[in-house]
């Protein structure tokens, strides 16, 4: 399998990692397209450099999240065609009602959340261990379980009020 | 909606998305060509040529130094060349190390440290540079009245006009400038709270 054809796979694979990265850091559909296609080329432009010593999903998370983080806001009256626009985005109107108003209050409360509370919420929700998630934000894994409770304790308090 | 719910709506949502494919081989190689631009290209283009427009002034300025003949029309004419070069060599200075981030080998922690503080020295500059100009205002007008037009500004007459030009770029700097600060205030504010976090 050549280079290019590994990393369809790889991409094909991880759609929705990417997609769900997108909708946390962004707040509009033109930004999200935007975003999508950064990770996607940067995962690309680092695909060499993936050596193997890391797992690949602690490698894709890495750069995802960094990606979304140095992603600039896009000017809204600028006009900007991407090839994916009817792909990514169509993606959460298939479920049914009840499940997308979940899945919006769920987007909501973790859109109230700092830049560095939302890769961990990520990641936490991710099912990802204390030690993954270290090696991917680079914080200790005992610093990782303090900020994870205070996140839900943030997340509770902010449940109750509602 | 409880954080075990929104842990089982998160796993719901995630076996759902993995049930949805859609990109194509296509779609995939062509998000991999450089289609995308990066933000900070289109900035760095403006501010090259803004900076390339200041080096023209100032090589212009220093070739025509001579001919600021009193001592304030020379001050004037060293404060104006000193903000015109140095502003830009200075803003382009923090857009490379922006843009030299390596995302590939840095972790979320270093990439949310080095970013913010890149952005926020960025910003720290543009902040200076929107000040800086309404003292600039006042030096270019004498240097620019003096080189083009052989008049020196602080002896000459003037006019109404010439006042309500100044008027209206005061006012037009007093509010770019309020507005600028409100930018830069609710940006460094949440970025400072990050990095108090994280150090």
């Amino acid at each position: 399998m050549d280079r290019e054809d590994e990393f369809v796979r790889v991409i094909k694979k991880n759609e929705g990692l990417i997609f769900k990265i997108t909708t946390i850091y962004t707040d509009n559909r033109e930004d999200q397209q935007d975003l999508y296609q950064d990770i996607v080329y940067q995962l690309w432009k680092s695909f060499d450099s993936f050596r193997g010593e890391s797992k690949l999903s602690t490698w894709m998370y890495r750069i995802a999240l960094n990606t979304a983080l140095t992603h600039i806001k896009r000017n809204k009256r600028k006009g900007h065609s991407v090839t994916i626009d009817k792909v990514v985005l169509r993606q959460t109107e298939l479920y049914d009602t009840v499940f997308e108003e979940r899945i919006k209050i769920l987007y909501g409360y973790i859109h109230q959340l700092n830049v560095l509370e939302k890769g961990l919420m990520l990641l936490l929700l991710e099912g990802k261990s204390y030690t993954e998630v270290s090696e991917i934000t680079g914080l200790t894994p005992s610093n990782v379980g303090t900020r994870i409770s205070r996140i839900k304790t943030k997340l509770k308090s902010k449940i109750i009020k509602e | 909606m409880e954080m075990e719910e929104l842990q089982a709506t998160w796993t719901q949502m995630s076996e759902e998305l993995d049930k949805q494919k859609r990109l194509t081989d296509k779609i995939i190689l062509e998000m991999t060509q450089q289609k995308y631009k990066n933000k900070f290209q289109g900035i760095t283009f403006y501010e090259t040529i803004g900076a390339v427009i200041c080096f023209t002034i100032a090589i212009y300025l220093i070739f025509n130094f001579h001919k600021l003949d009193t001592w304030y029309l020379m001050l004037c004419g060293i404060i104006t060349f000193v903000f015109i070069l140095v502003l830009p060599i200075l803003t382009l200075r923090f857009l490379k190390k922006i843009k030299g981030l390596d995302i590939s080998e840095s972790n979320y922690k270093e990439t949310i440290l080095l970013y913010t503080k890149a952005k926020n020295r960025l910003l720290l500059i543009q902040q200076f540079g929107v000040y800086a100009s309404f003292l600039i205002l006042f030096t270019t007008l004498p240097v620019a009245s003096k080189l083009l037009s052989n008049k020196d500004f602080f002896l000459m007459e003037k006019g109404w006009g010439l006042y309500a030009f100044i008027g209206l770029v005061l006012v037009f700097l007093f509010f770019f400038a309020r507005w600028g600060y409100g930018c830069y205030k609710r940006i460094t504010n949440s970025a400072e709270d990050i990095l108090r976090e994280l150090e």
